[in-house]
């Protein structure tokens, strides 16, 4: 009986068919694990570290290949993490919750509330490079600030610490997440993109559209193209100085993921550096740099169902955390004669029996 | 020598040139009849005839009228539409002169229609339509927000034209083994034409499409239906003087799918027209023989062409009304503000509500899995467009009235409206999109990847 309901959840949400794309993302352009730009980063990285630094260069860009490194426990639960939250995902974002009703309905909002076309007399090719040029800040600066959000809240940490627990980094790095994260994500993308396609197609009817190569984002299609997988990877490369003011390199990436102190919390950009500069989260990169990666925590060396379970746990401890400080805040409370600001009494609404206590304290006292 | 060569070429330009008609000759084995066509189709064209007919009817307000052309097979019912105009005559007065004993109603579809209140088959809607339209003076009833004429016509269409055509005969009809091809037509005496060869034909004239279609431009096309007198010329295609409904006018869908081309740029028409015409040569290049497997599974392949693309051109005619009910619904308030007169703005959205419904209620009649876009569609434009006061038809009571309730604000039904379009340029992969009130966002929505699929992390 439980095989026919595992089977027919499988078939229900079209479980083999998520396997399946999930294969096929090896031959998508739109996926950054595409063996195109999977090839394309070693070549760039190659090329760069051979103008650099001659053959020895060279010699140091085929550790993007090192088997040890494609096959380290660490990897090998990336892989089962690809796969896992791709069929957890697909059961946890419906399909049907469609993208075009958040954004119909936004477009219809943003008219009732008087916006309408702007009539500048744009060229269709003014407004399709500013809508990409907008879509690519805004998308870009709201992957970095939830970034920021996820080491920054302890509640989103607990999650965020599965992609940080690597201690090898291989392309498929990217997909190690936890499938809460991956939900936060999707929330964001469908936040961001509803945003700016209802305000741009009220302000330029029937003229927008994103600049594409291939059927892909030309910026998603450059940043793929020219080394984005490196960011995951055993090789370290620098864009100098000049340019990694203005653009993470893969090496300012690798800087995140290093577990030493005074690189925690630095580079949290996705292709522009220019959001961490703003936050004070800064930090250049360096060819020669030798890092050592993971959070130096025991989920480091969990597999994929360990990784799965190890943030709720952490985030029990943080519940715990916070229970014990409001319990002690609540204490306060009643021990200080002051008026409480608004915050105290709904504090004292939620733990109305600290009250009781007290006032049992009291009358036991009064006893003596 | 020279003028050899050059008349030949000239010969095979123009044979290069020139489109096919549907035009078919005897195949029939064993065939001793002096017929040199094997292409039959008036019952089809009489349907179309009684659908122009019965439109006319509804409008009239007369039941006993609307009943002769939707359910009674009585002889000599006169033509309403279309009939001769100044320059443009019509050779067929009589429903009889195209094919005798036929109706509407008993071609219609059988399968339960979800967006009507009371889950009602095909046939009962139309029978419950067309009594509901012979309760109004001229089949308006501003109190619920119907326009049967409206309603009945876009309806009709797909319950009886699209549903025989694409349930029908282009799928159950055209399996190996029924209506064989060595055999004359249900093994009637007396017929010039084989049992493939028929069905295929019945399918095509319940598109609507004039026999030399593919010569016609899609404005054409719409010209020649709407009977203008320059269009003379293009409909009459024997040159006789006069318009032959069974092989030289244009009705219904084929009639929308050359509005919808000379409008939005699309070729719906003669997509679907070529397709009836290379499946057709299939079928005659057969030569009264059984269709092997592979000219079967071509045939077939034209088949999936015309259902796929006759299915788009509903919902594209939906997607327009979609439109027009949104910009109805903007001069309503405009009026409202002013406090205009409203009779002319309300009875235009009425109109345009019932031909999104109508056409939305065919997409339903043709026994094709529409999965969730057929709910959402019920629900999107509901039983009733929004009445003054937020209100709605939201059932049917035991005597077969209809119950309002509170709805969505008047101009809240809007979005509904931009959804609609969206729903039907997704599910139906739309191109021409006619009156889109989204501003194209359905293409920029494509172009957005699907995210939340791998959870990539930065």
């Amino acid at each position: 009986m439980l095989d026919a309901f595992i089977l027919s959840l499988w078939e229900e949400f079209g479980l083999w068919e998520e396997l399946a794309q999930a294969g096929s993302s090896l031959f998508a352009l739109d996926k950054r694990v595409s063996l195109v730009y999977l090839v394309s980063a070693f070549a760039f990285a190659a090329i760069v570290l051979w103008v650099r630094y001659g053959k020895a260069g060279l010699q140091r860009s085929y550790q993007y290949f090192s088997w040890r490194t494609w096959w380290h426990p660490s990897a090998r639960t990336d892989y089962g993490l690809w796969l896992a939250n791709r069929l957890l995902l697909a059961l946890l974002i419906p399909k049907t919750l469609a993208k075009s009703l958040w954004v119909s309905w936004l477009f219809f909002f943003w008219q009732e509330q008087g916006l309408t076309s702007l009539e500048l007399g744009w060229s269709d090719t003014a407004v399709v490079l500013c809508f990409t040029l907008c879509y690519f800040l805004l998308d870009d600066f709201s992957r970095f600030f939830v970034h920021w959000c996820m080491h920054k809240i302890p509640f989103l940490w607990a999650f965020h610490q599965v992609h940080h627990s690597a201690r090898v980094l291989t392309p498929f790095t990217v997909f190690r997440t936890h499938p809460v994260e991956g939900v936060i994500f999707f929330l964001r993308s469908l936040l961001v993109q509803s945003l700016i396609i209802s305000l741009f197609l009220v302000m330029f009817p029937h003229q927008v559209s994103l600049m594409q190569i291939f059927g892909v984002l030309i910026t998603t299609f450059i940043f793929n193209l020219l080394g984005a997988n490196l960011r995951h990877s055993g090789v370290a490369l620098s864009y100098g100085n000049k340019i990694e003011k203005w653009f993470i390199s893969p090496a300012q990436h690798q800087v995140h993921h290093s577990c030493a102190k005074h690189h925690y919390d630095r580079n949290f950009g996705v292709v522009l550096a220019v959001w961490d500069r703003l936050f004070g989260s800064f930090c250049y990169g360096d060819d020669k740099q030798i890092l050592q990666y993971g959070t130096n925590q025991p989920i480091d060396r969990l597999g994929p169902w360990g990784q799965w379970i190890m943030p709720f746990k952490s985030l029990l401890s943080i519940l715990n955390v916070v229970h014990n400080v409001v319990h002690i805040a609540s204490w306060m409370i009643n021990k200080i004669p002051v008026n409480k600001p608004v915050f105290f009494r709904i504090i004292k609404k939620v733990y109305p029996m600290n009250e009781q206590n007290s006032v049992d304290e009291t009358s036991s006292r009064k006893q003596k | 020598m020279k003028k050899t060569l050059l008349g030949l070429c000239v010969a095979f330009s123009l044979n290069a040139v020139a489109e096919q008609d549907y035009a078919f000759g005897v195949t029939l084995k064993g065939y001793k009849g002096e017929a040199t066509s094997s292409v039959s189709y008036g019952g089809q064209i009489a349907r179309h005839v009684l659908h122009d007919s019965l439109k006319k009817a509804v409008a009239k307000g007369d039941v006993e009228l609307m009943l002769s052309y939707l359910s009674s097979k009585d002889e000599g019912r006169k033509i309403l539409s279309p009939v001769s105009k100044t320059g443009f005559p019509v050779k067929q007065t009589t429903v009889d002169a195209l094919s005798k004993g036929k109706n509407l109603l008993s071609s219609a579809y059988d399968g339960v229609i979800t967006g009507w209140p009371g889950n009602p088959t095909g046939q009962e809607l139309l029978e419950q339509l067309v009594a509901l339209a012979g309760a109004t003076e001229d089949g308006y009833d501003p109190v619920n927000g119907y326009d049967y004429i409206q309603l009945v016509s876009k309806f009709t269409m797909g319950a009886v034209f699209y549903n025989r055509a694409v349930n029908h005969y282009l799928e159950e009809k055209l399996e190996a083994g029924k209506y064989p091809n060595d055999k004359p037509y249900k093994n009637k005496k007396n017929v010039s034409y084989t049992g493939k060869e028929h069905v295929w034909d019945e399918a095509f004239g319940y598109f609507g499409a004039p026999a030399h279609g593919l010569s016609l431009t899609p404005k054409e096309v719409v010209q020649i239906t709407k009977q203008k007198p320059a269009a003379l010329v293009k409909a009459d295609a024997n040159g006789d003087g006069v318009v032959d409904l069974k092989s030289e006018m244009a009705f219904a869908h084929a009639y929308y799918a050359a509005s919808v081309d000379a409008s939005g740029g699309t070729d719906y028409f003669h997509t679907i027209m070529k397709a009836f015409v290379e499946g057709r040569k299939v079928i005659t290049a057969a030569n009264g023989k059984k269709l092997t497997s592979e000219q079967l599974s071509k045939v077939k392949a034209y088949a999936a062409t015309i259902a796929q693309a006759w299915q788009q051109v509903i919902a594209e005619a939906a997607y327009k009304y979609a439109g027009s009910v949104y910009s109805d619904l903007e001069k309503i308030a405009i009026i409202e503000e002013s406090n205009g007169d409203m009779d002319k703005a309300y009875r235009n959205y009425v109109k345009h509500w019932g031909e999104l419904k109508g056409f939305a209620l065919a997409l339903e009649a043709a026994g094709r899995d529409l999965g969730s876009t057929q709910a959402n569609l019920d629900r999107l434009i509901g039983f009733s467009p929004v009445l003054f006061g937020n209100t709605q038809v939201l059932a049917k009571d035991g005597d077969g009235g209809f119950i309002q309730g509170k709805a969505a604000d008047m101009q809240a039904y809007k979005l509904n409206m931009i959804k609609t379009q969206n729903l039907l340029a997704k599910a139906f992969d739309l191109k021409a999109k006619l009156n889109d009130r989204t501003a194209g966002m359905q293409a920029v929505l494509e172009q957005i990847e699907e995210a939340g699929k791998s959870a990539e992390n930065d």
